[in-house]
């Protein structure tokens, strides 16, 4: 799956709740390609601070699937976001 | 302070206009709606002859959050996730606990106090399992569905809330973000 909201050679990033309070946007592009496992350290270079104070309990979906990133051995430590991909940053939901 | 950026940033839902907010197959329906949510309407779309038990929950927004007040509540979803995780929930509610049908509808952007935020509704033959599937249903959904609650509190700053643990989330006045 394909997002048309990325530029060519980019992927759209999504925050949610506190992630989109913390950097004050709702979704940004990155360029194209990054390992996943360098997500957050892109973003906490970008936001000092966003890991300790909302990373560190969120999840991230690539193209609506949610990738284990969790350990040096995590299953999707390997994956490469692609131009185009949708990645987003889920905090704690809370629902009802 | 108020921060009205942050309750405009709350009723969004990144889903262009052309897509509708909703899912259904046979006997289930899931959907996101700013609008006002319908009891009747969905309990209709559950009935059957088949089933001798309607279920329905309907969870309405607080005023007060631990002795504070609450303004109003704001919500916001990740909408084409949260509709595969409803659907998801919907189908193995059904299965499990042998339902006709099931329905589980959740609003978007800002719910006065008083209004519904969630209506689930559930269909069986006999009326245990459709206690059980409603409760189910909703523990479900508020655990997994990809939906966030803004609390706007009085003369306050709005907090993001966490279902799992039941504490207040993060402020979202600026420079006092992850304070509690």
């Amino acid at each position: 799956m394909t997002n048309p909201k990325s530029p060519a050679g980019q992927f759209t990033l999504l925050y949610f709740a506190a992630a989109s309070s913390f950097t004050k946007r709702t979704s940004e592009n990155f360029s194209a390609p990054v390992r996943a496992a360098d997500l957050f350290q892109l973003l906490e270079g970008k936001y000092p601070g966003m890991g300790d104070k909302v990373l560190s309990s969120c999840a991230v979906t690539v193209n609506l699937e949610y990738i284990d990133l969790d350990g040096d051995d995590a299953a999707d430590g390997d994956l490469m976001i692609k131009a185009g991909d949708e990645v987003a940053i889920i905090p704690p939901v809370s629902s009802g | 302070m108020a921060d009205p950026s942050l309750e405009a940033a709350a009723s969004q839902d990144l889903t262009p206009s052309s897509q509708p907010m909703f899912r259904s197959e046979p006997s289930i329906h899931v959907e996101l709606t700013h609008s006002h949510l319908d009891v009747l309407a969905t309990m209709a779309r559950v009935k059957s002859p088949k089933a001798g038990a309607v279920v329905l929950f309907a969870g309405t927004t607080r005023d007060s959050f631990q002795d504070l007040e609450v303004k109003h509540l704001a919500y916001e979803a990740y909408a084409p996730l949260a509709l595969n995780t409803l659907l998801n929930i919907a189908r193995s509610v059904k299965i499990t606990h042998a339902l006709t049908s099931i329905a589980i509808i959740h609003r978007l952007g800002t719910v006065p106090i008083g209004e519904e935020s969630i209506l689930i509704a559930v269909a069986a033959p006999h009326r245990q399992a459709a206690w059980r599937a409603g409760e189910e249903a909703l523990e479900e959904t508020k655990k997994r569905a990809e939906i966030w609650k803004l609390e706007q509190f009085v003369g306050a700053e709005g907090v993001w809330r966490a279902n799992r643990d039941g504490c207040m989330g993060e402020k979202v006045e600026d420079g006092n973000l992850g304070g509690r």
